[in-house]
């Protein structure tokens, strides 16, 4: 177990800056998954922690150790590939061993880490065999059962789940999950996909472009984003934005087409002013009378739920339902927003407005 | 339970239909497979026939009565013992010592960044666009002016410095091409580069050192000009001099000589035998993802 401490790390290439100077606080056996768009250097923060690439500026300290100038093999830290990056000549029990064997621990002793190790992920049948006769599922294993017999202080995981079908995805998911909890390693986990991020972390990092947009838990993410691109990459369906002037007396929002829609009260001061108000799927109800009108344009129900795309005012909303009811394409749906759920943000710099509004 | 006949007649006409696209290629290669055979036939056939025998029979026929006795008398008079054991020796340092140095220096290339890497290789690269041919003379007096003609040193570093660079070319390509987590694993997992090179790019790289090494052992095996300009010393030939003296020597006794041409590629063909498997092996495994 270890802590992890991230101080104003920036990352460039020659003129290219890709890390704008990045400040996280890692707890002894948090899991924390850093999580963003494509390129928005959650794998280059990674390989800095893990020593694969240089600090261009700021610190990185292990357990209060900086590390910047530390060796990857001093940092005491494991690293699992999304490729597995397992050694294709060497059986699954010799890539487990190979780390030990370099550290020149004795033979016994490796026989018998790698053998809890492989008892506890199920490999013991697979030890002999080569990654090539391996599946997709468990080779992860073994990439998993490489970092876990070193016993480090911090896992690092980038994308380990993003070469599996989706049914393994999820039971990888909570085997890693188990897995930390039995262990009691802090993690650092990245992944580009936020229902990995949700289900799987204690404190969840949202990166963008090289910047943190928010760091807390995941329902402290999914419930107060601090800004409208965290409260729009947490959640699926993903949240709904509707942009225009706020109209405080009438308790709507006058958008686009110059229809004003019914939001709820809000705060007199910030009457005229443009934002973007932001409501989740699930927040949106269908009443028998009154409410907005809508017109559906698309259902698509997955069985526990429907999802329902419906025009108001020329805006598109989507709408997720538990109740089985019958809607169609073409249909007047009438819906309400529910009360207290609504998200504002400033359609300028996109900042959470009214930090109370939420379940706060 | 019973099959009713219909049932059988049914199976043979889902029998699939002729590739032929298939079919032409196996009769193709065929062909150049009997093109290729067809001069080793006549050589290890002539190389057991007496003189006699060889003007009386066609080139095709086999040897009635095998003259193993050939293969004694190509052997003195060819002085084998001394040529075979300077070619041995040659080719024993230089191949895998070439092979070694080239995998090394594409790795570094390859998987270190350096300052004048780039330059570096591109000047090695560099080195696979001259002909030695133009080099001969400028290789003898270089050789000359350190007094190594006649030695093994004086045949064995020129034969390195024409062998490396296409080495490194080949392998560097290669080296490129493995995946850089496979390498950041193992540096992560505290191997030196030395150790990633020897445990882990060596290993994934066999199927092309084995080939390299066929090509080059078969190559310096061969080597006939750049020999001929630095070893004078008749006891410090190889077996390509050897053989051309030979030739001049004995130009009627073609049993003769081909049994010494059949002594001289065996080794080459040999070597090709135990190396072959590897790449075969290579190639259907390795896989890093999936
Ligand atoms: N060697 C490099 N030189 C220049 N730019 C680089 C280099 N490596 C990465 N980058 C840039 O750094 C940014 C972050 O890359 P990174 O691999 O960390 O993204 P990521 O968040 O992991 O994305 P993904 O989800 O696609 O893996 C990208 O814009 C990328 O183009
Ligand atoms: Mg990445």
């Amino acid at each position: 177990m270890a802590s992890v401490t991230i101080s104003s790390v920036r990352k460039t290439y020659g003129a290219v800056s890709v890390i704008h100077g990045v400040d996280i606080d890692i707890r002894h056996g948090e899991f924390v998954v850093l999580v963003g768009p494509s390129g928005c250097g959650k794998s280059t923060l990674l390989r800095m922690i893990a020593g694969l690439e240089n600090i261009s500026a700021g610190t990185i300290a292990i357990d209060d150790k900086v590390v910047n100038h530390l060796e990857p093999k001093d940092r005491d830290i494991a690293m699992v590939f999304q490729n597995y990056a397992l050694y294709p000549q060497m059986t699954v029990a010799q890539n487990m061993s190979f780390a030990l064997e370099l550290a020149k621990v004795d033979k016994a002793t490796i026989r018998q880490k790698v053998d809890a190790a492989a008892a506890i992920l199920g490999l013991e049948p697979l030890l002999d065999r080569k990654p090539a006769q391996l599946s997709g599922g468990q080779r992860q294993r073994v990439a998993m059962g490489r970092a876990i017999v070193r016993n480090p202080k911090v896992f690092l995981f980038d994308e380990p789940l993003s070469n599996l079908d989706a049914k393994l995805r999820v039971a990888m998911r909570a085997e890693i999950k188990s897995l930390h909890q039995r262990l009691g390693t802090t993690v650092v986990y990245v992944t580009h996909d936020q229902i990995e991020a949700m289900t799987m972390a204690d404190k969840i990092v949202v990166l963008n472009a090289g910047r943190v947009e928010q760091i807390g838990t995941p329902l402290e993410l999914y419930d107060r984003p601090v800004n409208r691109f965290v409260a729009g990459f947490i959640g699926s369906p993903a949240m709904n934005f509707l942009r225009g002037t706020l109209q405080v007396d009438q308790a709507g929002l006058k958008v686009a087409s110059g229809s004003v829609i019914a939001i709820g009260a809000y705060p007199v001061e910030l009457t005229g002013r443009t934002v973007e108000f932001g409501i989740r799927p699930e927040h949106i109800q269908v009443t028998e009378t009154g409410g907005l009108d809508t017109l559906v344009d698309v259902v698509e129900p997955t069985g526990s739920e429907t999802h329902v795309v419906a025009d108001v005012a020329g805006e598109k909303l989507v709408a997720l339902i538990r109740r089985r009811m019958p809607i169609s394409v073409g249909d007047r749906l009438p819906i309400v927003f529910e009360e207290g759920q609504g998200h504002l943000f400033d359609a300028e710099s996109g900042q959470r407005l009214i930090l109370s509004s939420g379940q706060a | 339970m019973t099959l009713s006949p219909s049932a059988f007649a049914n199976e043979t006409v889902i029998k699939p239909p002729r590739d032929w696209v298939l079919i032409g290629l196996w009769i193709s290669l065929v062909v150049v497979a009997a093109i290729w055979i067809a001069p080793f036939v006549f050589i290890v056939f002539t190389s057991l026939k007496s003189t006699a025998q060889v003007t009386t029979t066609s080139a095709f026929a086999p040897p009635v009565d095998p003259q193993f006795v050939n293969y004694a008398k190509a052997w003195a008079r060819g002085r084998f013992d001394i040529t075979f054991v300077n070619s041995a020796i040659i080719a024993a340092i230089k191949v895998p010592l070439g092979l070694f140095i080239s995998a090394m220096a594409a790795y570094a290339l390859a998987k270190i960044p350096m300052r004048f890497g780039r330059l570096i290789l591109v000047l090695i690269l560099f080195g696979t666009m001259i002909p030695f041919q133009v080099m001969l003379a400028p290789i003898f007096t270089l050789v000359n002016g350190l007094g190594l003609i006649d030695t093994y040193p004086g045949v064995i570093l020129p034969y390195l410095a024409f062998g490396i660079p296409y080495q490194v070319f080949i392998l560097y390509g290669f080296f490129r091409g493995i995946p850089h987590e496979l390498s950041e694993a193992a540096r992560i997992d505290g191997a030196s580069h030395f150790v990633t090179f020897r445990r882990v790019f060596l290993p994934v790289s066999l199927p092309v050192l084995a080939a390299l090494f066929i090509l080059d052992f078969v190559a310096t095996w061969n080597e006939f000009a750049m020999a001929l300009v630095l070893l004078q010393d008749r006891e410090m030939w190889t077996l390509p001099l050897g053989l051309s003296a030979f030739q001049g020597q004995f130009s009627r006794d073609y049993g003769q000589l081909n049994a010494a041409i059949v002594m001289t590629v065996l080794p080459a063909t040999i070597v090709y035998l135990i190396f072959q498997r590897y790449f075969v092996s290579g190639l259907t495994s390795g896989a890093v993802k999936g």
